[in-house]
């Protein structure tokens, strides 16, 4: 059904579920050990806290396809590719099952609340020496039979990532191959640039708004702020001038630095079998000569 | 047996990690609402334990924040139920404040589109089940947005904007009025497909229901029938015109005066194709000027000959429909009084060109403009217009730098809307939402909601840039309104739009 096969250590498998082409990721769990692997994504949901506003967003975390071909290569990830639709009479009689039980045990929270509030008021009436203390007892006493919880009163979750409560079975891909991400030249070089500077211990989140392709932090990008824009371009690719000029521009108006990346071809870093699988970087910086 | 239950019950473990145990919920009711305020970002990593330590609490900031649930009470959440086939969710309680912008009546139950139902859930106000179990958000995801409904993208920028207070709702291409329709100007309440009628600047006229003015004025005539004649023969300054009108009404028969009202003798259609075109005195056929100064107060009744049957009209008084007309001196400002001067100071009126005037009909009309251009060609000096290169203009053609301009120009100034067809352009660029502004949403009406902010139109960075054809068919589909590019890159969402602006050609 689900994945993890590894039941010694429990829940060794990340869940990425797609929309489309783009990877999600729903459990906190899950986002919190990526994080640990430098895979920051971005938040794209409302907060839960507050879901009427655009300045910090809650779950899902989206990822760019690199992080998650990341993922997949160093920690196991696998993908959930189909929902079923099948229907569980069972699951949806435990579901109510479960509404009930929670309804009763809120039931006798709320009127322990209750009386400790009532409580609390006597005490304070009686060390006030206040004579109206004798009717809070008497509510008190009463609150057994008058008190009512009714049901639309009762607290319920929405839950954010799948609940689980269905027994639907779940048609998972561990292989990337099985992922709907488009593969091609582009995202190829993209990806050896992102896995070289992921191994420098860089930070790296998308920079479209840049003009880039990514964003590189020297720490945590809730901490720190970002040093360099990374291009990646293939070696034999020409760049205009206009577009070196515009991206220079762009860089040293934000204060960040250029990176053009370029991985290496293979057969070019033969000789060096330490730079096989290298990037070269080349950086832009406004040199202003008068 | 105990393998499986053991691995079961990790699952379950794995599964029910982010379930809230009742005590939980309860206490839930008071958490704070408050978002933390992030605080400065350093700009080098050092292995400062100063750093560290911000970091750990940045950290549990943020997964404290991310981590929780939404925990809602059960009589303000809203029941809905996913209703696959039709791609909408149908609520199965009453809805809340959210109805008076969002969802539609669909079969007499209250539905919601896929994006305004999970956004709904989003914000804790709906609950939506799916075979008798609540969905969750990720399950929300996976199953509204598709590609028959809206892409992930579309949501995202979707919910952006709701959640800074727009409405915002599906485009629709068939709810866009067309040009013709704008000039109509036609009032709301004839069409609940129609725009709101725009008040045109300066004019007084106010937007009436063209129903209740007739009907009054029948009301009036009937009254005033017997009055009329006698004020009619009151008249202490009557127009030239209204005087031919007078004379003519006692003598319907005399074919040499004809009044406005009157037409040739119709001739059975096969007679009238024969002859030909009735040749018309307009020295005698009178067109009441309504807006001169001295104004008449009613225009006579027109010849029974031409009513049908039994019908009788009255004279139609023209006080009221004058209150509409408006008379007013156009007050300009001063830019615009210099404009006007200026272009006036060499303007000829061709009206008064007393040679215009004797033309009985456009082909002599035509024959005289001709003979005056080859005159002109005539008086041209030789040496400056039998060469190659000649002269751009004759003195006194062109009075102002814009039309000496246009006679250089090579390339045609074009339109926005120059050249564009209505069909839609590739899948890949279309309108996705009309959205409409926060402030406006007390008034928002969903049977009418009027003219839309602007529309939007969301790509992303890795697609192309649209290009003017695209551009000019999205604007041209868009009507009036302008259209807004949403560029979403990984939940940042930026937003563009193309203006038109054509070059001044002229020195003011």
């Amino acid at each position: 059904m689900d994945a993890g096969e590894d039941q010694s250590t429990g829940d060794d498998v990340i869940d990425i579920s797609f929309c489309g082409s783009t990877p999600l990721m729903w459990k906190v769990s899950d986002i919190k050990k990526c994080r640990g692997t430098g895979v920051i994504g971005a938040l794209v949901g409302s907060l839960a806290r507050q879901p009427r506003q655009n300045v910090r967003m809650g779950r899902p975390l989206e990822l760019m396809q690199e992080e998650a071909l990341m993922l997949e290569e160093t920690i196991s990830a696998s993908a959930s590719l189909h929902t079923q639709d099948c229907k569980d009479e069972e699951a949806a009689r435990q579901y109510e099952a479960v509404l009930e039980s929670s309804y009763k045990e809120q039931c006798t929270l709320a009127l322990e609340d209750k009386k400790t509030v009532l409580r609390r008021i006597m005490q304070k009436k009686e060390n006030d020496n206040d004579d109206s203390g004798y009717a809070v007892r008497d509510r008190l006493n009463a609150l057994d039979q008058a008190f009512s919880f009714p049901r639309s009163a009762m607290a319920i979750q929405l839950c954010t990532a799948r609940a689980g409560f269905s027994h639907c079975p779940d048609e998972r891909g561990f292989l990337y191959t099985d992922w709907p991400i488009p593969r091609d030249e582009r995202s190829e070089i993209r990806f050896r640039v992102y896995r070289d500077l992921r191994s420098k211990g860089y930070y790296l989140t998308s920079a479209g708004k840049f003009g880039g392709d990514f964003l590189v932090y020297p720490g945590d990008p809730l901490r720190f702020h970002a040093h360099y824009i990374a291009l990646c371009m293939s070696m034999d690719e020409q760049l205009p001038l206009c577009d070196v000029l515009a991206i220079a521009r762009l860089g040293s108006n934000v204060k960040k630095t250029v990176l053009l990346c370029s991985p290496q071809k293979p057969s070019e870093a033969g000789k060096e079998e330490r730079i096989e699988e290298g990037v070269v970087y080349s950086s832009l910086q406004w040199s202003s000569i008068v | 047996m105990a393998d499986s239950e053991t691995s079961a019950d990790a699952h379950k473990h794995k599964i029910f990690q982010e379930l809230l145990s009742p005590s939980e919920l309860f206490q839930a009711r008071s958490r704070s609402h408050k978002i933390p305020v992030k605080g400065q970002k350093d700009f080098l990593p050092n292995a400062s334990e100063h750093q560290r330590t911000r970091l750990q609490q940045s950290l549990d900031e943020h997964w404290t924040l991310l981590q929780e649930e939404r925990v809602e009470r059960l009589g303000n959440l809203v029941k809905a139920v996913w209703v696959p086939e039709e791609r909408q969710v149908e609520l199965q309680s009453p809805a809340g404040k959210f109805w008076h912008s969002m969802g539609f009546s669909d079969r007499g139950k209250q539905c919601l589109q896929a994006e305004e139902a999970l956004y709904l859930m989003e914000c804790g106000n709906v609950q939506v089940f799916y075979h008798d179990l609540p969905l969750s958000i990720q399950e929300g995801y996976e199953r509204f947005l598709s590609s028959e409904t809206l892409t992930l993208h579309q949501y995202q920028v979707y919910g952006h904007l709701k959640r800074l207070g727009y409405v915002v709702n599906r485009f629709d291409l068939s709810s866009v009025p067309s040009v013709y329709e704008r000039q109509l100007n036609l009032p709301a309440s004839v069409d609940s497909r129609q725009r709101k009628p725009v008040k045109r600047k300066r004019s007084q006229s106010p937007v009436s229901s063209d129903n209740r003015s007739t009907s009054s004025l029948e009301k009036k005539t009937a009254e005033h029938q017997s009055e009329t004649n006698e004020s009619l023969a009151g008249q202490t300054t009557p127009d030239q015109p209204l005087e031919e009108l007078m004379e003519s009404l006692p003598a319907p028969e005399d074919s040499s005066e004809r009044t406005w009202w009157r037409e040739e003798r119709i001739q059975t259609p096969s007679a009238q194709s024969q002859t030909r075109a009735p040749r018309w005195d307009f020295k005698k056929l009178s067109f009441p000027d309504l807006g001169s100064r001295s104004r008449s107060a009613c225009l006579a009744s027109p010849d029974p000959s031409l009513l049908p049957g039994a019908l009788e009209v009255g004279d139609c008084h023209m006080t009221q429909w004058l209150r509409r007309l408006n008379v007013k001196e156009e007050k300009l400002s001063r830019r615009e009084r210099d404009r006007q001067r200026d272009r006036d100071r060499y303007h000829r009126d061709i009206n008064r060109d007393p040679k215009v005037r004797d033309c009985r009909n456009w082909a002599e009309y035509i024959k005289l403009m001709e003979e005056r251009r080859r005159q002109q060609q005539k008086q041209r000096p030789s040496h400056l217009w039998e060469r190659e290169v000649t002269p751009l203009t004759q003195p006194g053609q062109c009075t102002s730098h814009r039309e000496v301009m246009e006679r250089i120009s090579i390339i045609k100034p074009s339109s926005w809307s120059e050249g564009v067809s209505r069909t839609p352009p590739a899948d890949q660029w279309k309108i996705s939402f009309d959205v409409y502004q926060p402030d406006t949403v007390a008034e928002f009406k969903k049977s009418h909601p009027g003219k839309p902010y602007s529309r939007m139109c969301v790509c992303s960075f890795d697609g192309p840039v649209p290009d003017l054809r695209i551009m000019k068919q999205l604007s041209c589909q868009s009507g009036d309104v302008p259209v807004t590019f949403a560029v979403v890159d990984h939940g940042d969402i930026s937003f563009y739009c193309f203006k038109n602006f054509r070059l001044p050609s002229d020195v003011y």
